[in-house]
């Protein structure tokens, strides 16, 4: 649990970095290196980790690498555009078949179908997307929660192509990832610059925009703006990440099975953000440390692991709505705000 | 397609429709009125059957029929904690909020039914009175099955007397138009409220019961049957008592034949169809269009 928490003093003291100082150019550059600060300190706290610890805490941080970008990538539909979808399951599920059937089928290298797994979950979120944005709220909810009980049954049935429920396992991992510390660095470079990328997209105009729209959607469309293409591309754009995120799972499980593609599956990455924090960009990464190393610590203990996690997330719901990351930086958050208004943006 | 195969296949739908109908009617009921959508309705469901098979199994014979009454009872007592000490504090907020109370709540609900009836699969029998066969048209005919229709037919007819010919019912559809009108006028909202959303739990307890002699009861058939119902409800329509009972024939004409014709594509049909409703009509098929 204690690694799991260590992110936390470096992720609000970024909020801390965040108020301005001065102005001119000096600001620039003190912002600029305050601004590389967090990531450059979260990444060399997570090698240092990955020496530190070793054997099975080691997969688990595997494990958990994969489900940070998984719940991030959630996060920018749940967080930023306001949607929930029960349907994240499908793309990092096809993420994972990627790799497998590629493998499997073709004799596809692996460093083709692992860079070639976002990509086809993006080309699938394409329809699903145009589909499911047709409704809203509650029916966007269900209509997520369809698609990902099609793919799970589509994947279980189609026995000939997926293997059925019994999945695609196989030596498809080349070895030099299947060497703990060498996998788990390789995935922390990939997570580093999949959470740099989802960041630079949230801060953008166009995630401006989607926020917009998530408060007020109907003022945002007076004002112009395509809701249904905006949230259009936040789809697709969760959608490549799962993806990846599903590529990334199969290189400490070697494996691809229905299962990933089921809706409650796609309740995972929601949970993660809502103890971390949903309002905040590193929350659902954070979220993702304590479920997972929450979930090994306590099944240990106890066989009623669902018992609690439902009353901790209904806690959670209940009274603490802004998660750990969330209520942490809430107050700081403000803090930003008001300097901001007096004193100009830096962004 | 023979006489005897067609009247096989006549009371396969209707049966198949009736368990989801009971299922989806509750929860679209509790949508209609709180606007909400609850995952664990499928828990209640669940419990409905798990207690069905305690009783009978202390009971002996008349256990199926005094659970028959005691069992959705019980569920809606659970239904009434579960309004009140959760829902009832969510109503105002975001409906995010409000899936993932009710997804905890599901969580929660399948670890104490495993704490409390373990992972083995259970049965009851069902009462002598309707065990057997009836020779129609060249097919025998199970009596349950004409059973389990009957009871679906029975809470169709009394939620339509209930929400169209009655005050409460009245009262119910005003709780969405109008709560502050209705509250001023000198109607307990609140316990409107809880009273359907007891009603939509007593309606899922009852359908555990009437599948427990014809089903496995295990873990598991929570979230098995809280997907259906979504089907129906969506294909239906959010809110619609007739939107359900269409949505459940359509759901069980699909799935009966689909098992007959091509078993392999049968369960993916259900879902391609859900997501063809939607792509056409977002809000389903008896549904209104989202405020």
């Amino acid at each position: 649990m204690s690694s799991g928490k260590s992110p936390v003093p470096t992720a609000s003291s970024q909020e801390e970095a965040r108020v301005p100082t001065g102005a001119g150019a000096a600001a620039r550059s003190s912002s600029l290196a305050r601004s590389v600060a967090t990531p450059v300190a979260l990444t060399v706290l997570m090698v240092a980790l990955g020496f530190a610890v070793g054997g099975n805490t080691l997969t688990t941080l595997e494990e958990v690498l994969a489900l940070v970008v998984f719940a991030t990538a959630t996060n920018l539909l749940l967080g930023q555009a306001g949607l929930v979808s029960f349907g994240q399951a499908v793309f990092y599920g096809i993420g994972a078949y990627t790799v497998g059937l590629g493998w499997l089928h073709w004799h596809l290298s692996f460093w083709l179908t692992f860079f070639l797994a976002p990509v086809v979950s993006a080309l699938v979120a394409i329809p699903v997307g145009l589909v499911a944005l047709r409704a809203r709220r509650l029916y966007f909810a269900l209509s997520t929660l369809a698609f990902s009980e099609l793919a799970y049954q589509l994947a279980e049935s189609r026995y000939d192509f997926t293997q059925g429920a019994n999945g695609v396992f196989g030596p498809f991992v080349p070895s030099v990832l299947t060497d703990p510390i060498k996998g788990y660095l390789f995935l922390l470079a990939v997570t580093v610059v999949s959470l740099l990328l989802m960041w630079k997209v949230t801060r953008s105009p166009f995630g401006l925009v989607t926020r917009a729209i998530r408060e007020n959607r109907g003022r945002a469309q007076a004002l112009g703006v395509n809701v249904y293409r905006h949230q259009l591309i936040v789809f697709v754009v969760s959608g490549f990440f799962c993806g990846l995120a599903g590529a990334m799972f199969v290189v400490y499980s070697q494996s691809a099975y229905p299962e990933l593609l089921d809706w409650t599956s796609s309740g995972t990455p929601i949970f993660m953000a809502v103890i971390g924090g949903m309002g905040t960009f590193l929350g659902p990464a954070l979220g993702a440390f304590i479920y997972q190393f929450g979930h090994d610590e306590l099944v240990r203990y106890v066989s009623d692991w669902q018992l609690v996690l439902g009353g901790v997330l209904l806690l959670i719901v209940m009274f603490w709505p802004d998660g750990v990351l969330g209520s942490l930086t809430k107050v700081k958050w403000s803090q930003w705000r008001n300097s901001l208004n007096k004193g100009g943006s830096d962004e | 397609m023979s006489e005897s195969s067609i009247i096989t296949n006549l009371i396969g739908i209707l049966t198949t429709a009736s368990t989801l109908f009971m299922v989806a009617a509750g929860l679209t009921l509790v949508f209609g009125a709180l606007r909400l959508i609850n995952i664990a309705h499928g828990s209640f469901y669940m419990y409905g059957a798990y207690l069905a098979t305690t009783l009978a199994a202390r009971l002996g014979g008349a256990g199926f029929w005094v659970s028959l009454v005691i069992c959705p009872l019980v569920v809606a007592a659970m239904g009434v904690l579960v309004e009140v000490l959760v829902l009832r504090r969510l109503y105002r907020r975001e409906h995010l909020t409000q899936l993932l109370a009710t997804f905890a709540l599901l969580l929660i609900f399948a670890d104490i039914a495993l704490r409390l009836w373990g992972k083995s699969v259970r049965s009851i029998k069902a009462p002598s009175a309707l065990n057997g066969h009836f020779q129609f048209g060249g097919a025998a005919v199970p009596v349950y099955d004409l059973f389990v229709i009957g009871v679906a037919a029975l809470v169709a007819i009394g939620l339509w007397a209930l929400m169209s010919r009655s005050k409460l019912g009245w009262r119910v559809r005003a709780v969405v138009d109008d709560p502050e009108v209705l509250a001023a006028s000198g109607t307990n909202v609140p316990l409107i409220l809880t009273g359907v959303f007891a009603l939509g739990a007593m309606l899922a307890g009852l359908s555990g019961v009437v599948i427990a002699p014809e089903q496995a009861v295990q873990p598991g058939m929570d979230a098995e049957i809280i997907v259906a119902a979504f089907i129906v409800a969506v294909i239906g329509g959010l809110g619609s008592i007739v939107g359900a009972a269409i949505g459940s024939l359509i759901i069980g004409v699909v799935e009966t034949l689909g098992a007959v014709w091509t078993p392999s594509w049968a369960s993916t049909f259900i879902y391609a169809l859900m997501i063809l409703v939607l792509a056409i009509r977002p809000w389903g098929l008896f549904g209104e269009t989202e405020r």
